[in-house]
């Protein structure tokens, strides 16, 4: 199968259920929103480091958003259920309580699952905080010293996806950064996905484990570097001289697909030579995105 | 069942009319012939729903009331959920003690709206009363949780010893607001005489208060302006002859 002269690798992304959390930032402006939320989704590229996974979706308008401001979407997600409120406790009482102007609401009002994220949050008022219930949801007001900052008490948490992937192999660096980044273009705003890597690419894939230091968990995906093809059991066609990644989280496979759809849409353009994707066998994640079987009826 | 029962008031009452039978949960069980056979008090003398009111639809919690019911008292008292829309005005005690649903006023309440049965601790701990006019004295009196929102006046004594909850006012409250509240918030977008025991805080755009009348707004339908969603407000911290973490929310302009 080829798009636009770029062959699709019979292959598959592996991708594994994690769980997962929508916040909804609003600021006085967008930019405090923004500004709370990048921080909030700061060092959050992977589980295998960060221990969890975070990105922001999209952008809100005001009339989006529950308090009628400007606002940001932003998905959150983590491998297990307790981690997840953990995070989230953490990363929002230090990123969004302490943004001027920001309010904090959940996402996913339908979720069953909930995570006291607000409630626990709530003892930062010593005492002075104070709930109000409006339209059936309990929030809580924290005084803070520039007036209060309102969270939600809980936030809803439902099985979504993390680690769908496919990898850009391009003639150069520049042919893969500039495919790349149309790839990342056509996916920012999809709803129910995030890109968690800066950019949301990635130029360091990891393969499962080390050849050399056994208690590393990830070590360089060398079948895949270009500087080692002469010396290792290399996968990269003749031609190929940078890789680039995507990764992507999100709510639910479908979104996953749909978005991987556009991305590779976009990346197949002149000096990216095929699309392939990480896989580890399909023994270890339950979701497969076959890329041929997504990217069929989009063009030969 | 039906979509909504409709009770519709026949002749005015010679004297009030007790209908603390009336509440929107209670009927989403009974037919059109449990509900006319409900108890109700004229007069100081026992009687039936059905003496009073013309029943239309069955088995259903969303309930319509019709007629000039000035004096008709305690309508959903001890409502637990559902909704009871009110086209007309009623009488004193509405919704006294409730804890769930939503009472909706086409029209003026009487005193002790969402209030205490006499002697208790508390009045109404959850759902939600609209009153589209004006309520008599002591609206949300000893309130424990739960809304009210006024879109007219309040009378004496609007909100006195709530214990948390919320109570709106449009217009203008009346004195003796907020007296012995301990938690809770008293949002006037008009006039308040407040005590003496309350101390100024702060100016300021509370986030809550927003959302609230946005709510208002979007679910209730009320037509609140954006220079009270998003206005300022003096928050006035009380009763401070009580536990003092209860506020007077008082709009300051835009």
């Amino acid at each position: 199968m080829k798009i636009n002269g770029v062959a699709i690798v019979d292959t598959f992304a592996e991708a594994f259920t994690m769980r997962v959390a929508r916040l909804v930032i609003t600021g006085r402006t967008a930019k405090w929103a923004r500004e709370a939320a990048t921080k909030l989704t700061g060092f959050a590229t992977s589980v295998i480091g960060c221990k969890c996974e975070a990105g922001i979706e999209r952008e809100l308008t005001a009339a989006e958003t529950p308090d009628g401001r400007p606002g940001i979407s932003v998905l959150f997600l983590t491998m297990d259920k307790t981690s997840l409120p953990e995070q989230l406790i953490v990363r929002v009482g230090q990123t969004v309580l302490t943004c001027p102007t920001t309010a904090c609401f959940d996402g996913l009002p339908d979720a069953p699952d909930r995570l006291a994220v607000g409630k626990a949050l709530r003892v930062f008022g010593d005492g002075f905080q104070a709930s109000k219930v409006i339209g059936g949801k309990r929030y809580w007001r924290l005084p803070v010293m520039e007036g209060e900052f309102l969270v939600e008490e809980t936030f809803g948490m439902l099985k979504g996806v993390g680690g769908g992937n496919f990898l850009i192999l391009a003639a150069d660096a520049d042919a893969a950064l500039a495919a790349a980044e149309a790839a990342v273009a056509a996916m920012t705003s999809l709803p129910g996905v995030i890109l968690p890597f800066p950019g949301g690419v990635v130029r360091s894939g990891s393969k499962v484990g080390s050849k050399r230091y056994k208690s590393l968990v990830a070590t360089t995906n060398d079948p895949f570097d270009p500087t080692l093809r002469a010396i290792t059991q290399t996968e990269l066609p003749e031609g190929v001289n940078s890789v680039l990644e995507i990764v992507l989280d999100g709510t639910d496979a479908p979104s996953i697909e749909a978005a991987m759809r556009a991305g590779i849409s976009a990346a197949c353009r002149p000096g990216v030579n095929s699309i392939t994707a990480a896989n580890f066998g399909g023994k270890l994640g339950p979701h497969h995105f076959h890329l041929r079987k997504i990217m069929s009826g989009v063009g030969a | 069942m039906s979509d909504a029962v409709t009770l519709s008031l026949g002749a005015r009452p010679e004297h009030v009319l007790v209908a603390d039978c009336i509440a929107a949960d209670r009927f989403a069980g009974l037919d059109a012939k449990q509900i006319a056979a409900l108890p109700v008090v004229h007069g100081g003398r026992p009687g039936t729903l059905g003496e009073f009111f013309k029943i239309r639809g069955e088995r259903s919690s969303v309930v319509r009331i019709e007629g000039d019911l000035a004096q008709v008292d305690a309508i959903g008292a001890g409502m637990t959920g559902g909704e009871l829309t009110i086209d007309g005005s009623v009488g004193r005690d509405l919704g006294l003690a409730m804890s769930g649903g939503r009472i909706d006023v086409r029209g003026n309440a009487g005193d002790n709206a969402g209030g205490a049965l006499p002697g208790a601790a508390r009045g109404m701990t959850g759902g939600e009363i609209i009153v589209r006019g004006n309520v008599g004295d002591e609206a949300g009196a000893r309130m424990r949780r739960g809304m009210i929102a006024v879109t007219g006046d309040g009378g004496r004594g609007t909100g006195e010893g709530m214990i948390a909850g919320t109570v709106v006012v449009f217009g203008k409250a009346g004195p003796g607001a907020g007296r012995f509240l301990k938690r809770g918030s008293i949002v006037a977008l008009g006039k308040i005489e407040r005590p003496a025991t309350f101390r100024y805080a702060c100016t300021y755009r509370p986030p809550h208060v927003n959302l609230l009348l946005r709510y208002l707004r979007t679910d209730a339908g009320i037509p609140v302006t954006d220079r009270h969603t998003a206005g300022r407000y003096e928050r006035y911290s009380g009763d401070l002859a009580e536990l003092g973490k209860g506020e007077i929310l008082q709009w300051a302009g835009e």
